[in-house]
């Protein structure tokens, strides 16, 4: 806390999952908000701060979209251990609850259990525009009155009486919390019994929260393992039937609040949303629906991929010139290499991701803004669950054919914590934007240019064949994931295909804006690490080794009269083949001999760790061009590229004197590469996205493992 | 399970009827968290593109159900 000693209040916000909750949370805080990560479970809640008119600030935090206190999803058991704990950081003072007014019908279920909760809370009925527009009439006084809270109708969208809403929370902060309040819901007989005993026992003083614990006892994170005995024993004697109580529960309160709603809200007799059952009808159709759900992601991969190259261009050549213009005017000594090598690359390496995320995710937002997500989820359920995911799993996969790691943080939005792992697991398999220079020039190098059946070209079916094999890879680990992990979560689809409507933008641009800023802050810092120890690691080597190095290059370069470029060159390949990496190629040779790699490789493939297209930079290094790097990266600079191919293929082995570049050590390399981990930036966004390191090192092992094993079969089948 | 009762999964498309129980208790209890409430008309729209998952409507309001999730709500005869 920031010096003051004012408590600084906590309000939730809580609704069921489309009722509008982000945009009202939105209208209230702005860009006054940031992604906290909820301890010990991996969703994010998003803070935001509130401030009311009196200059006070309060702490508003927007909980997963949630149906019940009984949860089915991880995402849904937030709601219920926070507010069955009031010692947890996050228990609210006050609650919001924002319910969709046009289908209050089915929202007020969540409701009713709070209240019997006993925490201060008011009703914001949301899309108060569109009831409206629909002729729906609500009575809100009334409804203020039976329910007996503070009732509200608001809209996220116009923003209208966001205003009044803000000095509502003010008025309810001041409130106490009404333990006399006659509960909604009366417990069942059985029920008391073990409320009351749970009571006694926990010092727990609402008769309802003792009931949760009663039914959530086994999972509840915050409970003493004593506790949880206590509750157990407790369950066992009294002969509780949690499930069954839930549901008699959940039909008992609808009886309660249906009349409510019925005296309180006027609808015109019919309201089918027809729009909605139109477009549905060609966009869920059998033959349709799925073309037009490839129609829609081959554009979204165009719009990843070419579109951003522009930006992405401008960056890197903003950099490197920056870069250049380091090098011109700083004193020449190791400290201005670490700023223009290692942290200047590093950053180019963070930024030049920034283009792809923000596109993907603007595409992605929108989709999921008008509804289209939800029918997503519905059409590939059953093909994607066959491998251990989800339908939602089908946008990280094609999200990931452009890069891995927007699409693994699009992977948020799957409800099941094993299919979104397993999600996440697999997608760096399918080739990404990264793998193309590498593949280009290894195909380039392996394989002839001859037709085959007559029309294909045999180069660009060897293309073709890489991203085939990635997506093979993806699906076949995901399927053994599958039997692998075990979860005691079960897996739903049951989901609300909401009405299809435009998107409101405010939501669509704090969303990009956020997930731009996660990436950047949270994966940008290991980033920047790993680069730093990359460049040391090339730049010094043991004893003067490096020194040594340059000494007898300048010799060389002397005798053999090369101009200023290739001397640079030369002293470049000198000084990396000294070096600490250099050292380390040569160290790992016995381990990538029976791979078909000499040291060389191994050096690339080091320093490709960093990112996978670093591999032809180092390999041009190596081979004397350092100076045409750059052309060699540039995607339509084919001559670079032929003159490094033509490099390597005179290249031979230090101690059998054969060419180190067969077919078979080249196939070998573009299998390795297409399924090997080799990018820093996909491993710090899997640890963000999955609380821990333990799954990014699984996955390191995992995928290198596949590969090294899989690149030995071929180099075996084609020597 | 015998098949004294109909189920959503026996619905011809556009066919529909009145939702009487469930005969999953842990489906009980998601389904009717999220409103479908026995009693309600229960509309078979269209099943998904590969199978295995059902478009319905539960009193108007449009819901994707998988299989067991189907199976699970058992229908007036």
């Amino acid at each position: 806390m920031s010096g003051s000693d004012v408590k600084v209040h906590k309000i939730a916000l809580i609704g069921n999952p489309n009722s509008g909750k982000s945009t009202v949370f939105n209208q209230l805080t702005g860009l006054r908000q940031k992604t906290g990560n909820f301890p010990g479970v991996t969703v994010d809640l998003k803070e935001g701060h509130l401030r009311f008119p009196g200059g006070q600030e309060a702490m508003l935090v927007d909980f997963p979209g949630t149906y019940s206190l009984y949860p089915t999803s991880s995402d849904e058991k937030i709601v219920s251990t926070v507010l069955a704990n009031p010692a947890d950081p996050y228990f609210p003072d006050a609650i919001v609850y924002v319910a969709d007014v046009t289908n209050l019908e089915k929202h007020l279920l969540l409701l009713t259990q709070l209240l019997d909760l006993q925490i201060p809370i008011l009703m914001a009925l949301n899309m108060a525009d569109t009831a409206e527009s629909m002729g729906i009439k609500i009575n809100a006084t009334k409804m203020a009155e039976a329910l007996d809270l503070p009732v509200l109708l608001v809209s996220g969208r116009t923003g209208s009486n966001i205003m009044k809403l803000t000095l509502e929370i003010e008025k309810l902060l001041k409130k106490e919390p009404d333990k006399t309040r006659r509960p909604i819901y009366d417990l069942s007989p059985t029920e008391k019994q073990v409320a009351e005993a749970v009571r006694l026992n926990l010092n727990e003083e609402n008769p309802y929260r003792a009931l949760q614990l009663a039914h959530h006892h086994k999972w509840f994170p915050f409970l003493q393992n004593q506790e949880r005995e206590v509750i157990s024993t407790i369950v066992q004697t009294k002969n509780f039937q949690s499930l069954r109580s839930q549901v008699d529960e959940t039909l008992d309160r609808f009886d309660r609040f249906t009349p409510i709603v019925q005296a309180t809200i006027q609808k015109p007799p019919t309201f089918p949303n027809t729009t909605t059952d139109r477009i549905d009808a060609v966009l869920t159709n059998r033959w349709m629906g799925p073309v037009i759900f490839f129609v829609v992601m081959m554009l979204v991969f165009q719009a990843i991929f070419d579109w951003s190259v522009y930006p992405m261009d401008w960056i890197e050549s903003g950099f490197s010139a920056l870069t250049g213009y380091m090098e011109n005017n700083l004193p020449n000594s190791w400290l201005t290499e670490l700023f223009t090598e290692g942290i200047l690359a590093g950053l180019s390496g963070i930024l030049v991701f920034v283009p792809q995320i923000a596109l993907l995710f603007l595409l992605v937002t929108i989709l999921e803004e008008v509804g289209y997500m939800a029918r997503v989820v519905f059409m590939f359920d059953k093909t994607m669950r066959r491998f251990g995911m989800n339908g939602r799993s089908v946008v990280s996969l094609i999200g990931g054919s452009a890069c891995a790691v927007p699409a693994i943080m699009s992977s948020r939005t799957i409800g099941s914590w094993k299919e979104r792992l397993i999600t996440i697991m697999v997608t760096p398999f399918i080739s990404c934007s990264a793998r193309i220079p590498v593949y280009l020039v290894l195909i380039g190098l392996a394989v002839p240019k001859i037709q085959v059946l007559g029309f294909l070209n045999a180069q660009s079916l060897v293309f073709g064949a890489m991203y085939a094999l990635g997506v093979l890879a993806a699906l076949l680990s995901g399927w053994a994931m599958k039997r692998w992990l075990h979860t005691r979560e079960t897996s739903f689809l049951a989901i609300e295909l909401p009405v299809y409507r435009i998107p409101f933008w405010k939501n669509v641009w704090l969303t990009v804006w956020e997930k731009v800023k996660a990436f950047v802050v949270g994966a940008g810092k290991i980033i920047l690490v790993v680069s730093i120890g990359l460049w040391a690691l090339s730049r010094f080597g043991p004893g003067d080794a490096i020194h040594q190095a340059q000494v007898e290059a300048k010799v060389q370069a002397g005798v053999m009269k090369l101009d200023t470029i290739r001397t640079e060159d030369l002293i470049k390949q000198r000084e990396l083949e000294a070096s600490w990496a250099g050292q380390m190629g040569k160290f790992i040779e016995p381990v990538i001999r029976p791979l078909g790699y000499d040291w060389k490789i191994g050096i690339a493939l080091l320093t490709s760790f960093a990112a996978r297209e670093v591999f032809t930079g180092t390999l041009a290094v190596l081979y004397n061009m350092g100076s045409a790097e750059g052309d060699i990266n540039d995607r339509s600079d084919n001559e670079a590229k032929a003159t490094l191919r033509e490099k390597m293929g005179r290249e031979t082995f230090r101690d059998t004197g054969k060419p180190v570049y067969s077919l078979a050590t080249a196939l070998s390399l573009l299998v390795f590469y297409a399924l090997a981990m080799q990018c820093m930036s996909t491993l710090a966004v899997v640890s963000r996205e999955t609380g821990s390191w333990k799954w990014a090192v699984f996955q390191f092992i995992f995928m290198s493992g596949l590969a090294y094993f899989c690149a030995w079969v071929v180099y075996w089948m084609f020597s | 399970m015998q098949r004294r009762y109909r189920s959503i999964l026996d619905l011809k498309i556009n066919e529909s009827a009145k939702a009487l129980a469930f005969s999953d208790a842990e489906l009980a209890c998601k389904l009717t968290a999220m409103g479908f409430l026995p009693g309600a008309r229960v509309e078979m729209v269209r099943h998904s593109p590969f199978g295995s998952a059902y478009y319905v409507k539960v009193d108007g309001v449009r819901f994707a159900l998988r299989e067991e999730e189907a199976a699970s709500i058992l229908l007036e005869v």
